[in-house]
């Protein structure tokens, strides 16, 4: 992969296609519903335990950053609302998706990567399968589901977290914190929170198993390929988070 | 029947063939010989579309598959079926669903008819012992076979290609693939299956293959029998031989 226009056009090129067919492939036959279900079970069962570690730590830090802040203030009564906020909102959809992207898509462009190394994939063209279809489809497909499902999970454990430091180190009131959590549940808090994880679930794949199927020169490639992933997906979920958290702000009618 | 005429590709700045043209029959009975990176797979993927040439057409069955779509291909690559060097077993299955794959994707076979026609497969290929084993737990003779038993389901194949189908073995399991791949191709032209190996185990090759082709520079030097290879006037391919035969196959 040398870094010439050419070259780059090709990849966008190749990628924008890849990005279309994958989730076209949903609704035609063949359906690869046991492959849709070893993915989810890899991605979804797979990244529970790392997501509740993150999650627990991030909020729990939130909170005790927020509670020493507000307390200098004399408002630490509002420490749920914050750190509610900036989980449902931010924090929680960008830090599950930043491990979904360092623990799942780095598999599946390593998994592809040594399929292509090793001609299983020329062989699936060679029996006529779809590669895309057979390969591709199933990853973006149980990615678009578990992610989000990853995040509602992340977003409940990492407001127990904050609970905790709350109220056993900061010494508040445990229903207050839970009705000022209460009260930022509102449908532009939710909506905005739970529509991240769908398109970072597509980025993430796509990207993944673009870089695994386009991958070239033994283990030194299957590195680089990884690592592209790894990087390029980081960087499109920060990017991405930014432009979606100002549509949002813009199409629920939210003030800056 | 297959005919290369003029092709040629390179990856990055190198040329693998160049101006390569040969025609051959799906009952022909034919060796790639060359030394590595001489582009014998690479001729292999040209023949199954998997690569584009740069120019140059090729032909199958009198169609042109250098401008065909990937569907379009689909129908072409129905004619073979390729046995990779290491097998290219997927190894997230086991003996028995990499040989079913083929069967599962493309006809409507109930599973107890899948079964039976797996273990057919593997008998015929003398390995039914392992058909719940999984790739990593096979030796490589043994991925090799079902690979073989693999490629006999997809469809029926009027010819086979393999990729240096004896590389890494010993002797004795060697001399059992070039015996399988004897067996595969048994019967009389034109109603046999052909099959075209590549490979640089020149001995491997004289005991499976009637025609020897040899690659050298992307280009072919040398077309013909086994007779005519060893008399050859061809310096490089004398070489090659002579190397080989005197080094012993297995040790180069």
């Amino acid at each position: 992969m040398k870094p010439d226009l050419k070259n780059i056009l090709n990849h966008l090129q190749s990628f924008y296609i890849l990005s279309i067919k994958a989730p076209l492939g949903m609704f035609s036959r063949p359906f690869y519903l046991r492959e849709t279900i070893e993915q989810m079970d890899y991605a979804g069962a797979g990244s529970f335990l790392i997501v509740i570690l993150v999650s627990l730590f991030i909020g729990m830090a939130l909170s005790l950053q927020t509670s020493v802040e507000l307390a200098a203030l004399g408002l630490k009564m509002y420490t749920g609302k914050i750190v509610g906020v900036s989980i449902i909102r931010e924090i929680g959809p960008v830090a599950i998706a930043l491990s979904y992207a360092g623990r799942v898509g780095s598999g599946m462009a390593s998994e592809l990567g040594s399929m292509v190394l090793g001609h299983q994939v020329d062989i699936l063209r060679v029996f006529g399968v779809d590669p895309v279809k057979k390969l591709v489809t199933p990853r973006v497909l149980s990615s678009i589901i578990m992610l989000p499902a990853l995040t509602l999970v992340g977003d409940a454990v990492s407001l127990l977290g904050g609970y905790y430091i709350a109220v056993f180190v900061s010494h508040q009131s445990g229903p207050l914190y839970w009705s000022q959590i209460k009260d930022i549940m509102d449908f532009n808090n939710i909506f905005s929170g739970l529509s991240k994880p769908f398109l970072f679930g597509y980025l993430i794949s796509c990207i993944s198993c673009y870089m695994g199927l386009s991958t070239t020169g033994g283990a030194r490639g299957l590195r680089k390929a990884t690592t592209t992933a790894v990087v390029l997906s980081t960087i499109l979920i920060i990017i991405t988070d930014f432009a979606l958290t100002r549509i949002l702000i813009f199409i629920l009618g939210m003030k800056v | 029947m297959i005919a290369f005429q003029d092709v040629t590709i390179s990856f990055g700045e190198k040329t693998v063939l160049r101006e390569l043209s040969f025609q051959a029959e799906f009952h022909e009975k034919i060796a790639i010989l060359g030394g590595s990176g001489e582009g014998k797979t690479t001729i292999l993927k040209l023949i199954l579309g998997l690569l584009r040439p740069d120019r140059g057409r090729i032909i199958i069955d009198n169609q042109d598959i250098t401008t065909m779509s990937e569907a379009e291909l689909r129908k072409i690559r129905m004619n073979f079926s390729i046995v990779f060097q290491e097998g290219a077993l997927f190894d997230s299955l086991n003996v028995y669903e990499n040989v079913a794959f083929c069967l599962r994707e493309h006809t409507s076979l109930k599973e107890n008819e899948i079964e039976q026609e797996v273990r057919r497969l593997l008998k015929r290929v003398d390995i039914e012992d392992a058909i719940y084993l999984m790739p990593e737990e096979l030796s490589g003779g043994m991925q090799r076979r079902v690979a073989i038993a693999r490629s006999l389901a997809a469809c029926e194949p009027k010819m086979i290609l393999y990729d240096e189908p004896t590389t890494g073995l010993d002797p004795l399991t060697a001399e059992n693939i070039c015996s399988l791949i004897n067996e595969l191709s048994e019967g009389s032209p034109p109603d046999r299956k052909g099959f075209i190996a590549v490979t640089h185990k020149v001995t491997d090759a004289a005991k499976v293959a009637e025609r020897f082709l040899f690659v050298k520079d992307g280009k072919i030097e040398f077309d013909g029998n086994l007779e005519e290879m060893i008399r050859t006037d061809n310096g490089t391919l004398k070489r090659f031989i002579n190397e080989l035969l005197i080094l012993g196959d297995s040790h180069v």
